[in-house]
């Protein structure tokens, strides 16, 4: 039996959860919004723009909780960012999964409670959550009012480009799920990460 | 429909010119009656007392000296439709409202032709009642425009909106082709009549069609899109666009408007947005029904074969390290 550390504490889980799941059916709604015709792509136009609509509305809600947590709990020590040393702390975790991991070798930033994600973890956690949602959520609110929306920008119609940096940033984050849950399999074992967001415990290497 | 005939005999003419007017009527009391107005009322007895002349196609003046009568055309311009007046929004002013008192008598004096109109302005602007239609911006709009700048002032709101026949189009019309129309035939009041026109250009009007000759289907065109989108500077701001630029300054590129990155698409995707809010609310209009997002509309082909391609890119990443992963055994 390996050894266990309380990682997750309910308030991160039960938020992770809504976000999951909020993220997946927006995911699924979008495509559905920009490549459907009328009738069919996974979910109909119709409903696929009010169920995006409605999605997006309860990740703002469930986002103001992650802010205000990270805010007052430890959780927010999580995603203060240290720039220096930051470039060599990537390199090294990106060797380590291109070539340490398949040699067996320990990760150079293994999991503590001090320090749950690695730097590329950090980095992308960080930049998903205060950079691409963010974006998300003001773009996606600018569409639902667009008369904040500037008219023109750069001779292009605001309207337009706030739609089109909407799709970028929901592209984004459809890449780092994909990342996010390969990277999530390779714990201890190919489940036992999935477990620890699950009921809070990580296991060590 | 029931007609009546009334004679009315104006003795305070007579004392000044020494010439008494008889006027004869023919009205249709049943759009007043249709409104609802109460015949005696101030402002319907003055309207009517206007309407014997003005809402009349002839009239008749009366020498009650030598007991001669003459019968006379009332000019276009000088004359109202009853009906359309108790049709338009604004039906139940008086017309000493916002005409001068001097109206009241006849003959009307001479200056009284140079009285100043009051503009939209000065009755609905900075009124909440009207916040919505944003008259503020549309004044704004309007002094910016052509028609203003060139003729230092002396155009005003009334040479396109009608005060005695006005309605709020885009409310009441039933269809957007009916809308169109209306908001055109502004235009086509004075660019498609030379007599008008004239009254404030010395130039030659061209024919509009002809001026429009370099326009792939004309007539689609035409019947389909309002002047306005075209032929001002759009703005957010308000409803309906009132900034209208120099001839030179119209929209002639087709991809202006024929493209997912135009203004006019903005413009629509906004009004629609705003419209569905004040009508059903945020969550009804907005959330739960958003009909001014149209399929496809954000759809940009570069946007997403790039992403499509990072998805993929991604995904062969993930699979090459799961293969050695799976050669490893780790």
């Amino acid at each position: 039996m390996s050894e266990k550390m309380y990682l997750y504490p309910a308030w991160t889980r039960l938020w992770h959860a809504i976000n999951a799941i909020l993220c997946l059916a927006l995911i699924v709604t979008g495509f559905s919004m920009l490549y459907s015709n009328p009738d069919r792509f996974v979910v109909n136009f119709s409903s696929a723009v009010a169920i995006h609509n409605v999605a997006g509305v309860l990740l703002t809600i469930n986002y103001f909780v992650f802010f205000v947590g990270n805010m007052f709990t430890s959780n927010g020590k999580h995603y203060k960012l240290a720039l220096k040393g930051l470039g060599q702390r990537l390199f090294l975790q990106m060797r380590y999964y291109a070539l340490g991991y398949f040699k067996g070798q320990e990760s150079p930033y293994p999991v503590t409670t001090e320090q749950k994600f690695n730097p590329l973890q950090q980095v992308s956690y960080v930049g998903v959550m205060y950079g691409i949602m963010f974006v998300l959520f003001v773009t996606g609110w600018g569409l639902l009012f667009p008369e904040f929306i500037l008219k023109k920008l750069l001779g292009f119609s605001g309207i337009f480009l706030t739609a089109q940096l909407h799709v970028i940033m929901g592209f984004l984050i459809f890449v780092f799920l994909f990342v996010h849950l390969y990277v999530s399999t390779m714990g201890v074992t190919v489940a036992s990460n999935f477990k620890s967001i699950v009921n809070g415990w990580q296991e060590k290497h | 429909m029931r007609s009546y005939l009334l004679i009315v005999i104006v003795s305070l003419c007579s004392a000044l010119s020494g010439v008494a007017m008889s006027f004869s009527l023919e009205t249709t009391p049943d759009s007043a009656a249709v409104r609802g107005i109460n015949n005696s009322t101030y402002a319907h007895d003055n309207v009517q007392n206007c309407l014997r002349c003005h809402g009349e196609l002839y009239y008749t003046i009366e020498d009650t000296l030598s007991g001669s009568i003459k019968r006379r055309l009332m000019s276009d311009h000088l004359r109202i439709s009853t009906d359309e007046f108790y049709g338009s929004v604004h039906w139940n002013f008086s017309c000493l409202d916002c005409h001068s008192e001097g109206y009241a008598a006849f003959p009307h004096a001479l200056d009284l032709r140079f009285e100043e109109a009051w503009g939209c302005i000065d009755c609905h602007g900075y009124d909440e009642k009207f916040a919505k239609f944003n008259f503020e911006s549309i004044e704004q709009e309007f002094q910016k425009s052509v028609h203003y700048t060139a003729m230092d002032g002396a155009f005003t709101c009334w040479e396109c909106h009608n005060p005695h026949s006005y309605k709020v189009q885009a409310r009441e019309s039933l269809t957007s082709e009916n809308f169109i129309v209306e908001s055109n035939k502004m235009c086509l009041s004075c660019h498609g009549s030379p007599e008008k026109f004239g009254l404030y250009s010395d130039k030659k009007l061209g024919a509009v069609m002809t001026k429009h000759d370099w326009l792939p289907n004309q007539t689609l065109h035409l019947q389909a899109v309002r002047c306005i989108e075209c032929h001002t500077m759009q703005s957010d701001d308000v409803m309906v666009a009132h900034f209208v630029t120099p001839k030179d300054d119209a929209v002639k590129n087709c991809v202006d408007c024929h493209s997912q990155n135009s203004i006019l698409v903005g413009s629509l995707y906004k009004f629609q947005s705003k419209e569905a809010r004040s009508k059903y609310g945020v969550l009804n209009g907005v959330i739960l029904s958003n009909d001014s997002y149209v399929i496809g509309a954000n759809r940009n082909l570069f946007i997403s074969y790039a992403g499509i391609a990072a998805v993929v890119l991604t995904l062969l990443g993930i699979a090459i390290h799961s293969i050695f992963r799976i050669i490893i055994k780790r």
